[in-house]
Formats: C-alpha cells, structure tokens, sequence
C-alpha cells in the first residue's frame, strides 16, 4: 500500500473513530448515571426483561436522569440478572441477582439517595475504599480477558460503542501491512484454532493463502452443538464485531472476499445481533465494496445450520451450506485447499477469530506472553454441573483444573465430594480427583485422556455416576451421528445399547471388555472426528471409574444412587411424622399412600423415583431414605381400601 | 504408470488410480461394499477397505488414497483384519441375516467377506440390533428391504450417474438413515421399470424389482439381451399417475392414537 | 379432509410459490428455502417439499433426503404451545430427564408428538445454552430455569386455565 491511500484509510477511520467517540461520550460522560443490564441469552432466561422493565418504569417515576443500556454477558450467569449501575462520585457497582423489586429499590436508594444498598451488591469494577472490589475474587482476579475484554460492557447491537472501545483499529492496521506480513503475526503469536484440535491458525491461512485461486471463502463456525458449552453464543451475543473484525482480518490476509457465519438456528439471539452487526459494519463501510477507501471488498452472510451436532465438523459444515445432507467427507482434501464449492476456505471458530484483532493491535510477543509455551493465549470454558459459580471464564492456558473449578468457580455446592469433571464435550473425558492438578492446555488435556474441545466443562460432585454420564453422551453422539460410515452408525449404537442395559441392571460380565474393545476399533475406524472421539467418554469412565461399572454388573447397585433402576426410595416410619402429607402433595404419580397409623409408605410399583417426595419431607423429619440396590427398600404395603 | 508395494509384492499401475483398486486390478481382494470404479470422491464410508500405508499414523480406507510412486501398503495386517471383522460385524448387527430365502443368495457380497474374513454369519459378542423403520413413499416397480440394506449408497450412486437426478435418496440420518423413493410422481419413475440400475448393482439384495420372484440380476440380464430401446421422453402412464396418488406419507411427529 | 382444511393447504401453496421467487434456482438456497418455509407455516408438507424440489430443479427425494436430516425440520403440524426440554449435560447432571418425563406423563404422549387436540407437542432438545439455570425447558419462546415436577404441573395448568378463559371471555362475547 503506498502512502497517499495509507493516508486515505486513516483519515476516513478517523472521522468514524471521531463520530464514535462522540456517541459513546453523549451516554457515558461524567455526569452522567448508566445502567448496564445483561441481556443475552442467560441475562434473558433469569428475567433481564423484567428487571429493565422496573428500571425504565421507576426512572421514569421518579424523573431520575440516567441511561438504560443493554449489554451482552460478563459471564457471570449465576449471578444472572446482573446490573451495573455507572454513578458519578461513586465506583462503577455490579449488583447481582436483580429482580424487578432490587431494582425499583437501587434507582430509589442509590441513584436518587446515594446509597450503593450494600446487601446486593457483587463488588465494584474499580479499586475504591467505599465497596469491596470484584478484584478481591479469584473469579475476577484470576481471569484475563482478551477475548471477552468487551463482553457485558458495552452494547453489542451499536457498532460505535465497540469502535469507541478501540474496535476496528486492527483491521485498520491490517490494511496497512501486506497480507503476508499479517500471516506471520498470526503465525509468531502461536495461536491454535479453538475449535478443539489446536491446529496452527497462522498455518491453516497461509495454506490457503497460497492456492492460487481467485475465490476463497471465509468462515466463522459457530455451530456450537456440544451440550453444556454456549461461549461462542455468548460472544456473539455481547460483542459480534471482534469476531466480524477477525473474520475481515483473515479474508484481507488470504485474499477471499466472501465470508459467512455459520450460526446455529437454535441461537435466534446470536443470529439476530449479529446479522445487524453486519448491516452496521457495512453501512460505515467497515464491510462491503471498497472497505474504508481501499480496493479490499468483503461481503459476510449468515447461514443458519438446521441443527445438526455433525454439522460442527468442517466437511459437514460444507456440505450442509451448499445445501447437502451434513456428512462429513474424507480428508484430504482438505477445506484450506478445496474447501467450499471446491475452492479454498478456511474454517476457524469464533473463538479464534476473536482472537485476532487483539494480537494484531498488540503484537505476536504479548500474545506469546499469555498462557503457555506451546498453547499461548487465553482459553474460555463454560463451567456448569455442580459448581458453586456457574457461567463462562476467560483463563490464561496453563491454569491448573483444580484452581479453575474451586478457586475460580467457587467449587462444589452443599459440601459435596467431587469425583469427576468431564471436559471438552461428548468428544472428551472423564477425569478424576488425581488429575486436577493437569495444567489447562491443549496438550496436557489430551495426555489425560480429555480434550479442549471446544470449550465446556461439567463439574460432577459425588451423587454422580459415571456409566451415567458415559450412557449420557453415547445417547448423545449416538443420536447425532451422521449415519454415514459404519463405525459410527453403528458402534455407537451397541455401546449405548451396552451401557443402557448395565444402568438398567441388565448388564453382564464381559460388557466391560466388550466396551472397550468396541470403543478402541470405533476409534481408529470412524470416518470422522465425531467417530473417533465418541467413545472418549466411555473409555475414560471406565479407566478411572472402573469400579463403579463392576458394582452395576456384579451387585445391580449404583454407587451414586442415581440409576434409577437400581435404586428405590422409602419412608422410615420411625421418622414419618403422623398426619403430615407434604410428600403425598409432591407426588407426580400418586405413588404415596397413608398407612393405617396414618403414616406414609411408596407404593414401589407407581414411584418413578423423581424424588420429589425427598425434596418435599420437612428437614425436621427427613424420613425419605434413597436405596441402591432397591431390594434393601423395606416392603410396606398399602392397606385396603376402605 | 507406477509402482507400489503391496504386502511385499510389487504391481505396477496407472497413474491417479485408487489404491484400493490398484490391488483389486492386481488380484488382491480387498473387502469392500461402498466404492466403485466410476467414482470420482468414493464416500469412504464402508470403513471395509481400510489398509496400513507407511506414513500415515492410522489405518486408511485404500479408496480414498490414491497411489504414489513406491508406496508401501499393507492389506493383510492382523490389526487391519480386526478392523475389518469389527466393520463386518456391525453391519452384520443390522442386517437381517436369512440366506435361504434372500434373492441374493450366492451373490451376496456379505457371503464373500464373511468367507475372506473367516467370520460366520452369526453374531457372537453383539446382540442383533432391530431398526423399526416405516418405509415411506412407494414405489411402483423398486421393493426396498431396510432390514437387509447396509447403506452402502451404491444405489444412489448408479441412479444419479444414469438419470442425471436420483430418483432414490438417503433419507434421515444416523442409525435410522434409510434409503428412500420420496416423492417423484409415478410418471417420473416410468424409466424406472426400464433401468432397475439401483437394484442391480446392490450388493446385499436390500433393493428388489417388485412382483416378481426373479432378482434384478436376472431380469437385467434378460433386458440386455433383447436390447429392448429405451421409451423416448418420461410419457405418462396410463392410471396411477396424480400428484395426490403420489404424495407418501412423511415420518415421525405423528398425531398419537384417535381423538381421545 | 374438509374444507377449510383444504382451503388452507390452498393458501400454504400459494404462499409458498410467492416465497419461492425471492430465491434464487441454487442449490445452496435449499436450507434457506427450507427454514423460511418452516418459519412460515410450522412445518414443511410434502407438497412443500416438491415445490422446493420443482423450484431448484432436483429430485423431490434428494430435497426430502436432506430435510430429513436435519433436526430442525418437522413435517407435521406442531403444537400451539411447543415445549422443549433441555436435555444438555448440565440438565441431565440435575434431572432433565426427569423434567421430560413429567411432561410426558402430564400430557401422555411422547417427546416428538403432539397431543390430539394439537394444544402441546414435546420436544428434546440438545442444550439451549442455558446451563446455570438447569434444569431448564422452553415453553413456546420462554425459558424456564431451575425446573422441578411440580412446575411442570404448574405450568401445564396456567396454559389450561388461560384457555379456559379465553374461551368464557369468547362465549360471553357471542353471548352479548
């Protein structure tokens, strides 16, 4: 590029930059009082609408001066609907679980009287000597965000607040350098795709870089099908333009200018931002013909994947956007050499893109200085199960597990045990207590028998049992799979069908052997990755949780309790209070009758086991015992009628 | 031309060809059921053809590899042939084994890989599995077996690469993937009782010309030596032939039971 | 069939072959057409299908085959009120499956059916991404989290008691 349309670009970027400045300042200046309200997905599901109903209600009410501003997610979900609330004289305060009535009392109280109501405060986002800051929790401490850096703080669906924020600088830079020398930066940051393999980004763009072919195709997989793992929807949903300027980053660096958003339909929010993210982008002509007065042209489309798990597979992906059953292909060739249509495509997660515009503003080496040799740069997890703080996590690599689950996530609720954590999906696995010292990178993950994946974490606390859980994903991949190659199709559908009959107290000696036998051959022999990864969660129940298989076969017990076949609830009489009918109430199925000393007992042949009843008993009593195997369920029976 | 090894044999063959076809040219049998010759991207999906070759990590279908000068493969491994009977034994698992009264009895290419592989036709460690399938849209010349059908896609194959469009499709997917007519009206399928290409080339008698207890092999081979010339044009067929007479019933999602 | 029932397959028709000229003859338009078809009418008829097939010019069972394929597609007519339950792995960790079953029973049909009157239809879904409020369902468009057997009860009844209103405040309305 010379100096004149070097010097063009800059000017026009700067009148937006000046534009943006001044729209962000109009709601966010020193006088003024904001309040952010988290309205993704989670902020939505835990009543955000409500929440900002009150607010616009009470403000209006009280005829107090402040903005409303609907932000995308901190991450925080158990502490869903979080508001921030920006008042002059006072430290930017994050108050947590906001129901309609916290909030008619916070404009009430902190905007129009000037108390912060401490009771409901999380912390503040400033250090301060009035209220406690958010720093003061490893949850916040512990975290370093990159690609979350703008999430929860600035509205997604307004492209000037993220320009304000510095957005849409490194594309910019971008267009300054030569593709090539873009491709080295990615190259020396070390960044692999976060899909789940940890293929070399940098690598991946200069293969297609190097077809010689006039159209290439960009793509942005956000066809997040593993159960329990929703952060690409999360950004999405908070800041769509990082991932939108890493995508446009890429077509400028590999030569394409077609690219297209791979959404799940199942994420009607995340389409819906960002398809007005694209709009918004084109109309400042940040996208579209001539970006920002070069000869680079990029159109981005979205494309809605009708919900198929394989889908998430790159082959597939392909396949289903030009209009195919989604199954996937054998590679080679692969997509970075004859991708979409035939041409050459790069296919990167949105994780990965979001990656992008920061290491091109702040270079490869500050990359390099996050995380780990080998897997620099940060890693997000969704951390869900039986853990005390919920939500999503922006990490540096190399953090061990056990400081991401009890340090960072608050641990195990009630004071129970833990006993596995289940990482990287229906593609992953099961590790146990003696591995939470396992550095988080992609690596050490797989040496463990694990993988990133693409980014979910299920923390199990000790009532979980594990043929369940590995039952549980083999129903899953088994459901999804494609049908195609016969491995999979099939294989999978006789480990379910293995583990069904183990937790259902059918199973026999050898389905142990037979399970893994079958898992190692689907393994080497599938088509796909899907394949070749479903029975991770079979093999590494039974590598670490072996003996719980064995008292499934041998004894028909569930050690955790949780197989319903194999357990029986009862009501102790000693306990049972006469004349209380709290669990008689609580029954879905009328399996509780009244003895004739007006006791209780479960008719065993009605109980569906949803443990309603063991909920409902008041504490005082306790009297609902939970067995395994049923058998040592005493026999009470129901008295006549009449 | 190029050379290659297979278990430590020498063949020499044309350039861009499929390995598993070099060694099936070169009389090494290699077990099979998706693949054949006139593909250009073989589905690879059989997972049968599965071969070592020196610098790849993993075993590989031989279908999707195309020769390189001074390869080395190797078909006969001890480990390679576990794979083979672990992919043999699970489409054997759904497959509704009943030589006897089965059309493709003896031409079965089920019967020849059980043979090569020394496995029997009864299953030892696996239960056999049941697929419920409702089949749906029919057709007025084709039968289709689901119970026998080992999804190999030959069919479908054959029928695009003769009609231009298939008039026969996968149809919904993973263990209850099925092979279905849906939808063409019958006009459409009258060169379907003249071609029977699908039925022909399946290996596994799933596909069968209807109302008649000779298999399609047969009447193929009866049609080819009358050399009976192709109708001109897809004319309508006299009576069965509306678009509503045509419409198959669709899966799943159905009303349960009567008005209650 | 009765009348207004045909009356109404007439309209879909039409409606669909207007649809159908925004999109170009490219097979890559086939999910698209698909979901804007389904968007429309709830569900995608077999004549849908033809007409989708007759429109990109390929056979009605390759269209077929991969409408099928996808999850999202139906080819009946739901439910006024569909209802999902999440069965991702933090639901199931807390009693999903549970949840679904309760439905299943309080309505009597199964995940993937509706009900005869064609009031509810139940389906599972893989995760909705909601996972800190598990175990959750959807009802039509709202999420409810941390369910239990008793909300499921609850919920079923406020949708029973809504129509029952509806229908009085309808009579006294024709009453007047």
């Amino acid at each position: 590029m010379n100096q004149n349309s070097k010097k063009k670009l800059t000017e026009v970027f700067a009148s937006i930059k000046t534009e943006a400045d001044k729209r962000f300042k109009e709601i966010k200046g020193d006088d003024d009082q904001n309040i952010l309200i988290g309205m993704a997905t989670c902020g939505l599901a835990s009543g955000a609408i409500e929440v900002k109903a009150a607010f616009e209600e009470a403000i209006a009410e009280r005829k107090i001066n402040a903005h409303i501003m609907p932000v995308g997610c901190l991450g925080h979900c158990y502490a869903e609907p979080l508001v921030l609330i920006e008042k002059p004289g006072f430290p930017p305060i994050l108050y947590h679980n906001v129901t309609p009535g916290k909030a008619r009392l916070l404009v009430k109280a902190f905007l129009e009287e000037g108390d912060p109501v401490f009771e409901h405060i999380l912390g503040s986002m400033e250090e301060n000597d009035i209220i406690p800051s958010v720093m003061e929790f490893q949850r916040f401490n512990q975290e370093k965000r990159i690609v979350m850096a703008n999430s929860g703080l600035i509205d997604p669906e307004d492209i000037y607040h993220y320009i304000a924020k510095g957005g849409y600088s490194a594309l910019v830079k971008a267009l300054t350098l030569e593709p090539e020398k873009i491709i080295n930066e990615i190259q020396e940051s070390g960044l692999r795709g976060r899909g789940g393999a940890g293929f070399l980004t940098g690598k991946k763009w200069q293969l297609t870089r190097d077809v010689n072919e006039k159209d290439k195709f960009v793509i942005c997989n956000a066809d997040e099908g593993d159960p329990g793992a929703y952060m690409d929807r999360t950004l999405l949903e908070s800041n769509p333009h990082q991932i939108i300027e890493g995508m446009a980053i890429n077509a400028y660096a590999i030569g394409a200018e077609k690219a297209i958003t791979y959404i799940r339909a199942e994420y009607p929010l995340a389409v819906k931002v960002t398809k007005k993210a694209i709009e918004q982008a084109k109309e400042i002509g940040l996208l579209g013909k001539g970006i920002l007065g070069t000869d680079f042209n990029l159109d981005i489309v979205i494309f809605q994947g009708s919900g198929a798990f394989v889908c998430g597979e790159e082959t597939a992906l392909i396949q289903s956007i030009q209009g195919e059953r989604g199954m996937p292909q054998p590679r080679p060739p692969y997509p970075s050499q004859r991708g979409l249509f035939g041409k050459p495509t790069i296919i990167n997660n949105v994780k990965t893109f979001g990656s992008i515009p920061p290491i091109l503003k702040k270079g490869a080496q500050w990359f390099r200085g996050v995380g780990t040799e080998k897997s620099p740069g940060t890693a997000i997890f969704s951390v869900v199960g039986n853990i005390v703080h919920a939500g999503l996590v922006e990490i540096p690599m190399g953090i061990s597990l056990r400081s991401l689950i009890f340090d960072i996530c608050g641990g195990i609720p009630e004071q129970k045990k833990f006993k596995a954590v289940q990482i990287g999906g229906p593609s992953g696995g099961c590790l146990p207590e003696h591995f939470l010292d396992t550095p988080i990178d992609f690596d050490s993950l797989t040496l463990a028998g694990a993988m990133m994946g693409s980014g979910g974490i299920v923390v199990m606390d000790e009532d979980t049992c594990m043929v369940d859980v590995a039952r549980y994903f083999l129903d899953f991949t088994q459901k999804e799979s494609c049908g195609k190659c016969t491995f999979c199709r099939i294989g999978t559908k006789h480990l379910l069908d293995i583990l069904e009959r183990i937790i259902t107290g059918k199973g026999k000696e050898g389905d142990i052997e037979l399970l893994e036998r079958l898992s190692i051959d689907i393994k080497e022999g599938s088509l796909c990755g899907l394949g070749k990864t479903a029975p991770n969660p079979v093999l590494t129940t039974i590598r670490y949780f072996r003996d719980e298989y064995e008292a499934h076969i041998r004894e028909k017990r569930c050690p955790a309790m949780m197989c319903r076949a194999l357990t029986a609830y009862y009501i102790d009489l000693d306990r049972c209070a006469r004349g209380c009918d709290a669990c008689v109430g609580s029954c879905p199925t009328e399996a509780i009758f009244t003895t004739r000393d007006r006791k209780k007992g479960i008719d065993q042949t009605l109980c569906v086991k949803c443990g309603e009843c063991m909920t409902s008993c008041p504490v005082e009593y306790d009297a609902v015992i939970k067995v395994s195997p049923p058998e040592l369920a005493p026999k009470i029976e129901r008295p006549e009628e009449g | 031309m190029i050379k290659l090894i297979v278990d430590n044999n020498e063949i020499e063959v044309e350039e861009g060809m499929t390995v598993l076809q070099a060694c099936l040219d070169n009389e090494i049998y290699i077990p099979n059921l998706c693949y054949l010759k006139e593909m250009d991207n073989p589905p690879g999906s059989c997972r049968l053809c599965l071969v070592e070759i020196d610098g790849y990590n993993q075993p590989i279908t031989s279908c999707t590899v195309k020769v390189e000068e001074g390869m080395v493969v190797r078909s006969n491994t001890e480990h390679i042939r576990k794979l083979q009977r672990t992919a043999f034994e699970l489409l054997l698992s759904v497959h509704h084994v009943d030589c006897k009264n089965c059309p493709a009895n003896r031409k079965c290419e089920l019967q020849r890989i059980a043979k090569f592989l020394h496995f029997g036709l009864k299953l030892k460690r696996l239960e056999p599995l049941d697929r419920e399938i409702k089949v749906e849209g029919d057709h007025p010349f084709l039968e289709y077996v689901p119970n026998r059908c080992v999804l190999c896609g030959r069919c479908v194959f054959v029928c695009k690469k003769k009609n231009g469009q298939a008039m026969l499709s996968f149809a919904k997917k993973g263990f209850d993937t099925v092979i279905s007519f849906f939808g063409e009206d019958n006009s459409a399928r009258v060169s379907c009782e003249e071609c029977y290409a699908c039925a022909e080339i399946c290996p596994v008698g799933a596909l069968l010309v209807k109302n008649s207890k000779r298999s399609a092999h047969q009447r193929l081979a009866k049609n080819n030596n009358s050399q009976r010339p192709r109708p001109s044009g897809r004319g309508l067929k006299k009576g069965n032939n509306s678009l509503a007479a045509s419409i198959p019933t669709l899966p799943g999602g159905a009303l349960k039971g009567g008005g209650k | 069939m009765n009348d207004t029932a045909e009356d109404e397959e007439d309209a879909m028709l039409k409606d669909i072959t207007s649809m159908l000229t925004y999109f170009e003859k490219h097979r890559g338009n086939l999910i698209p057409i698909l979901q804007s078809i389904q968007e429309k009418h709830q569900y995608l008829s077999p004549l849908a299908l033809q007409m989708v097939a007759r429109h990109l010019k390929v056979s009605s069972c390759d269209v077929y085959g991969v409408a099928t394929f996808y999850n999202q597609f139906r080819f009946h007519p739901p439910g006024e009120h569909q209802i999902k339950a999440c069965l991702g792995t933090a639901c199931h960790v807390r009693g999903g499956d549970i949840i679904l079953e309760n439905f299943e029973r309080k309505l009597d049909i199964k995940a993937g059916e509706t009900t005869p009157d064609r009031e509810f239809s139940i389906d599972r879904v893989a995760c909705v991404g909601c996972c800190a409020l598990a175990p959750v369902a959807i009802v039509d468009d709202t999420v409810y989290g941390h369910m239990a057997p008793s909300k499921v009860e609850g919920l079923i009844l406020g949708f029973e008691i809504e129509k029952e209103r509806e229908k009085r405040k309808k009579q006294s309305n024709e009453s007047k």
